[in-house]
């Protein structure tokens, strides 16, 4: 019943200070941009100039292969119209495609800025296009799709467990801490250590009121932007273990500090380092092993797991576990902490 | 009720201690005073008994309960009144108290029923936010009285209230030492202390220096005079006798029994002086 009571209690304060309402709108910003500013999905098609100098070669068949290329393929009358179009548009490519000594050669015109292995890459896409394009073509090119279920997330829904992460998972970090610092600041801590309540309920009740928080505007989002696809079970459970060890971590960072400007540091520096996972899924070539073993980065794709419409549960499962179980052995540590100086 | 043994405190650990070797013990039903100037160690010793800072050499026994392993149970028995107010800005001062009285596993006293006992029911709906200091101080103050303690701990009860509130504060501490409580009152305020307390302690630079009451530290220290302003050749004459001497006992039944006294004051010194006198410091 304390721990009820400390609990009400802290909800009542948290909906009386900013920190809710500043956490629900961000999700309700995030929601907006989403939904009316973003596409579902990005247009990967690059725009690309085509030049043929010659009527003799097969213009229209190759027009047609490197639009199956993903492509989007223009075509200028000259070579100073095709350098024209590319000094308007940085982005765009070019192809100039002539015949000398009676074969066809195809000369790649590009901005300067493309890297080593984007020239590589686009001169074999192209290649094996303008072969198609001529009789006897072979494939040269296999593509095999290692993990078919990614296509089934839109470019929207794929921000999705970045933001459910960094918002209703470890925005609780910085949360939970300010509370603590509001109640040490206001003497609160003191009044409640000359209580017969234990520290433990006034540490739980505070994780629980970030825990309603979090799950408040991790629903909201979810619901708004993902709909009626994601695994709401599963993703509910996922969200209140992933919100109480983001809490178990402020509390432990805060149990250190006095005030919120000395923790300033850690907590921020924690938040920026977790963010760092967000990085290496968008990139997933880039995925050091210093980042893959930050507990932000399963979490982020666990998230994925729990909006596709067939989602790996034991991976959600273990993620479940390991955040608990992280969230416990912090809470203990932390209440250990605050026990031996709570009122310091 | 509180029995301290050979108490130590270094807030670094490093050998320099906020209090030092400080011992006394506390009846049940009695007042005790810790007298002393800022940065004497009254607040640190406070802070050992109540828990708040960790016992780390010497016994130290409240209310039953060894404070080297305190049981939160014992603060059913316990109230704690702090100098700085601390209560939740956020919260009504009836919300406040709802909060806090559901903390407790004993019975509790009705919060509408405190607030108008502190001067505060009319203001019972409002934010402790909005309270003047002294406001926050009473609502304090009245929250430390929640589970009728036992053992009372305040900590300068009456510091920052206006004279009439002060007054008032001193009356309910009267009415509760009345019904039976231990009390154990931290001040620099001499006349508080003199008021209120069986007996006092005298502590400075973390040191008791003297343990006694009020009336035998008087009798000890005071000097037994007595000013006598007396009507002489159409002005008023002052003479400073004493109890003591026989030739000055005689002059002051003379001069009483010529009907020329016009005010009488016994020259007892006050606890200020005393403690002037014993550790060679003033209290403020």
């Amino acid at each position: 019943m304390k721990l009820l009571h400390s609990f009400l209690k802290d909800l009542r304060l948290a909906y009386r200070t900013y920190y809710v309402y500043m956490e629900l709108g961000i999700a309700l910003l995030v929601v907006a941009v989403l939904i009316f500013v973003m596409p579902e999905n990005f247009n990967r098609s690059a725009k690309a100039w085509l030049h043929v100098a010659d009527a003799s070669l097969p213009a229209a068949a190759i027009e047609k292969a490197l639009g199956e290329d993903g492509l989007d393929i223009g075509r200028v009358a000259t070579g100073a119209e095709l350098r024209e179009r590319l000094e308007e548009d940085r982005s765009a490519i070019g192809f100039d495609l002539r015949l000398e000594d009676g074969r066809p050669k195809l000369v790649f015109v590009l901005q300067g800025y493309e890297s080593a292995s984007l020239r590589a890459s686009l001169e074999t896409s192209v290649e094996a296009a303008f072969s198609r394009a001529l009789p006897g073509y072979r494939a040269s090119t296999v593509t095999t799709t290692l993990r078919s279920r990614d296509a089934t997330l839109s470019d929207r829904v794929n921000v999705l467990p970045v933001f459910l992460a960094m918002n209703a998972a470890f925005m609780g970090l910085f949360i939970i801490a300010s509370y603590i610092f509001l109640d040490k600041s206001e003497g609160a801590v003191k009044a409640f250590a000359v209580s017969p309540a234990k520290v433990w309920h006034y540490l739980a009740g505070k994780m629980g009121v970030v825990a309603v928080t979090g799950l408040a505007s991790g629903l909201l989002t979810v619901a708004l932007v993902a709909g009626a696809d994601a695994q709401y079970p599963l993703f509910v459970v996922l969200l209140l273990a992933t919100n109480a060890f983001g809490s178990a971590v402020g509390l432990f960072i805060a149990s250190f500090f006095d005030d919120l400007s000395s923790a300033m540091g850690w907590v921020f520096g924690s938040v920026a380092l977790l963010g760092l996972a967000a990085v290496s899924y968008y990139l997933p070539s880039f995925s050091p092993l210093a980042v893959r073993l930050l507990p932000s980065y399963p979490m982020l794709f666990a998230f994925r797991e729990t909006l596709l419409a067939a989602p790996d549960a034991g991976l959600v499962w273990a993620n479940v576990g390991g955040y608990s179980a992280g969230a416990l052995v912090l809470f203990l540590l932390a209440e250990r902490q605050y026990r031996r100086r709570m009122t310091a | 009720m509180v029995k301290v043994e050979g108490l130590y405190h270094s807030y670094a650990r490093d050998g320099r201690y906020a209090v030092e070797d400080v011992s006394f013990a506390i009846a049940k039903g009695e007042t005790f005073g810790f007298l002393g100037p800022s940065g004497a160690g009254k607040s640190t010793t406070q802070g050992v008994l109540t828990g708040l800072l960790q016992l780390q050499k010497g016994a130290v026994t409240v209310a039953g309960h060894d404070m080297r392993k305190p049981e939160r149970s014992m603060f059913n028995r316990i109230g704690v009144s702090f100098e700085q107010s601390n209560v939740y800005d956020k919260l009504t001062a009836l919300e406040n108290l709802e909060f806090y009285r559901k903390l407790f596993d004993v019975e509790t006293l009705d919060p509408m029923e405190l607030l108008k006992t502190v001067g505060l029911d009319h203001v019972a709906r409002k934010k402790a936010g909005e309270f003047s200091k002294g406001m926050k101080h009473r609502l304090t103050f009245a929250r430390s009285m929640l589970n009728r303690p036992e053992l009372w701990f305040l900590d300068e009860p009456t510091t920052g209230l206006d004279p009439a509130i002060a007054s008032e504060i001193k009356d309910i501490i009267k009415k509760r030492k009345e019904e039976g409580a231990t009390i154990f009152l931290t001040t620099h305020n001499m006349y508080i202390a003199d008021e209120l307390c069986d007996r006092v302690a005298f502590i400075i630079d973390g040191k008791i220096k003297l343990v006694d009451s009020p009336r035998a530290l008087k009798l000890r220290y005071g000097e037994k005079l007595v000013r006598i302003d007396a009507r002489w050749e159409g002005g008023t004459r002052s003479e400073t006798l004493s109890f003591v001497d026989e030739k000055d006992r005689g002059r002051i039944k003379a001069l009483v029994d010529s009907g020329t006294v016009e005010t009488m004051h016994t020259l007892e010194a006050t606890l200020e002086e005393i403690f002037i006198k014993v550790t060679g410091r003033g209290l403020a």
